[in-house]
């Protein structure tokens, strides 16, 4: 072999070592992040885990919010439903009188009788039973409308207890937002004007109550922010576009500074005090839209009020 | 394939018939030639630089690919010496091949294609290993076995009564220690 033979072949050892070691240097690399990543799925899992925990928190804490509505809708028919009863049962007892009064006058003699009516009209007139008789009417009437309420609070109820099964199914969304808006009833005290402009909407494959937990965090958080201001409004709207059905939950209460409205889907991002919020509702909802393969936006300016626009397919 | 079989199978061919021959069976397989370690080439290349150097050594191609298996084994563990290493007897360092040793090149070098290998012991003396893969090169275990039993100098006899070329869904090979 030549001198300059001998030299290539020996350049060619050093570049072939020098390959192999580079080659190292990439399977170590490689390696190690083949086992960072691993490490990332498992903290991955467990963010996962303590997720679904959050969520059944959130859960259980909506649960209470209802709770507290549902009492106070059910409680005040329920009260005069009670008070026109008592009435009633008084006016019941007055009337029993009156029979047994007149059953007696009809065994006595013809020259009792005047006596005897005269002791029913005594009856008549303390007991008022003609006033009572103007009153019964509309007595009943009252009755029936407070459990009639009675009755359509628990039918919307209804709409949230489905939250277990996982099925779509198709459902009317306006009528998912009526029954969450009358739930929320109570909780809007009667300065906060409901602005409704429902336009109706074809079916949609959807979970409502999974929908109703999302409209019932969106105008909590509207109540909130509109808690304590003049003219306070939320403005609930929906309308069909393109193909996708559109629903709009407006306030105009104290709105969001740009940093705020960056992370209000943010788990856990709260301003509220603590104890308050637990900063968890914007991101279910966000969850849950997305699921549905819709989109959840925000628009808001500071100091004058927020809107929340949700898109969902209507074929899912 | 990774590049890194390749590249011992260059070294295996250079060793035995210089550049020249390297260089000779590469342009009849009609590829590039050029391999790195860590990266990944289709398999048919492997296949046709293979189906070269029988091609060139006039020898039947299982008898190249055993010892090519054999070649193969005593330069992986020259390059990864940590897996020979932490077995003391051929029997284990063979039952660690697919839960360990695979287990770790999945870490060093991604996207692998790994063959799946299941031990099981018959008496002090006999292994059965189950082999399964798309690849069907059970021919080349046999020799990376041969090359296993050299570096732990234990004499063995290897049958293969079930064989994916046969028609099976998976090879046994029968790993039988010899004792003279
Ligand atoms: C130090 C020990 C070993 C190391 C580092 C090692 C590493 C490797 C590597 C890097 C490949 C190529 C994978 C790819 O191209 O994606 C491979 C393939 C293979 N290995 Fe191992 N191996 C070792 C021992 C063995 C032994 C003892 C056997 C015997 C059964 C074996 C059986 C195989 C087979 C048959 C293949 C070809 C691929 C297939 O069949 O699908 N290996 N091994
Ligand atoms: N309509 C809104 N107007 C102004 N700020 C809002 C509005 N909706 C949400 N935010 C802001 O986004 C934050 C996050 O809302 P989110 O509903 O996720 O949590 P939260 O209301 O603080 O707590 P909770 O988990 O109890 O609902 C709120 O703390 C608030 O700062
Ligand atoms: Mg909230």
């Amino acid at each position: 072999m030549s001198d300059e033979a001998e030299l290539y072949r020996k350049a060619f050892e050093r570049e072939r070592e020098a390959r192999k070691a580079a080659e190292q240097v990439v399977e170590h690399h490689t390696r190690e992040l083949y086992l960072k990543n691993q490490k990332l799925e498992e903290s991955l899992k467990q963010l996962k885990d303590q997720q679904r925990v959050l969520v059944q928190n959130e859960k259980l804490a909506m649960l209470g919010t209802l709770a507290a509505g549902i009492a106070h809708e059910i409680n005040n028919p329920m009260a005069f439903v009670h008070a026109n009863l008592e009435s009633l049962t008084d006016y019941l007892e007055s009337y029993q009188k009156l029979v047994e009064l007149q059953r007696e006058a009809l065994t006595l003699a013809p020259d009792q009788q005047e006596v005897a009516g005269a002791k029913i009209a005594k009856h008549v007139a303390d007991a008022d039973l003609e006033f009572f008789e103007e009153e019964l009417p509309e007595l009943l009437e009252d009755t029936r409308d407070g459990l009639e309420r009675v009755r359509e609070i628990v039918g919307n109820l209804r709409s949230f207890a489905r939250t277990h099964t996982q099925e779509r199914q198709a459902a009317d969304i306006v009528a998912g937002l009526q029954s969450t808006l009358k739930l929320l009833n109570s909780q809007f005290r009667t300065e906060v004007i409901v602005q409704q402009e429902l336009q109706p909407l074809p079916m949609v494959q959807c979970n409502l109550s999974e929908l109703n937990q999302v409209f019932l965090n969106l105008l909590v958080n509207a109540g909130h922010a509109v808690e304590g201001r003049k003219g306070a409004t939320i403005g609930v709207a929906t309308a069909v576009a393109g193909g996708q059905v559109m629903i709009k939950i407006s306030d105009n209460g104290l709105g969001m500074s740009e940093e705020v409205k960056e992370q209000v889907f943010v788990p856990f991002f709260t301003t509220k005090p603590v104890g308050k919020g637990t900063g968890m509702g914007m991101s279910i909802a966000y969850g849950i839209i997305v699921d549905h393969g819709g989109e959840i936006e925000v628009e808001s300016t500071e100091g004058e009020g927020t809107t929340f626009t949700i898109k969902l397919p209507i074929e899912s | 394939m990774k590049g890194v079989v390749f590249n011992i199978l260059e070294d295996m061919v250079t060793e035995k018939g210089g550049l020249m021959m390297w260089q000779k069976v590469i342009d009849k397989a009609g590829v590039e030639g050029g391999y790195t370690a860590v990266s990944t080439y289709s398999d048919d290349e492997l296949f046709s630089i293979v189906g070269a150097v029988v091609a060139e050594l006039d020898l039947p191609a299982e008898t190249v690919i055993s010892a090519f298996g054999t070649y193969m084994f005593g330069q992986l563990a020259s390059r990864y010496p940590v897996f020979v290493d932490s077995c003391d007897d051929l029997f284990s360092f063979l039952e660690s091949i697919d839960s360990v040793i695979h287990l770790e090149v999945k870490k060093l070098l991604t996207e692998t294609n790994l063959p799946s290998i299941s031990c099981e012991r018959v008496g002090d003396d006999q292994l059965v290993m189950d082999y399964r893969s798309p690849r069907r090169l059970c021919v080349l275990a046999e020799g990376l076995i041969y090359g296993a039993a050299e570096h732990y100098q234990r004499p063995i006899m290897i049958e293969h009564p079930v064989c994916m070329h046969k028609g099976s869904d998976h090879c046994d090979i029968r790993v039988q220690l010899t004792h003279e």
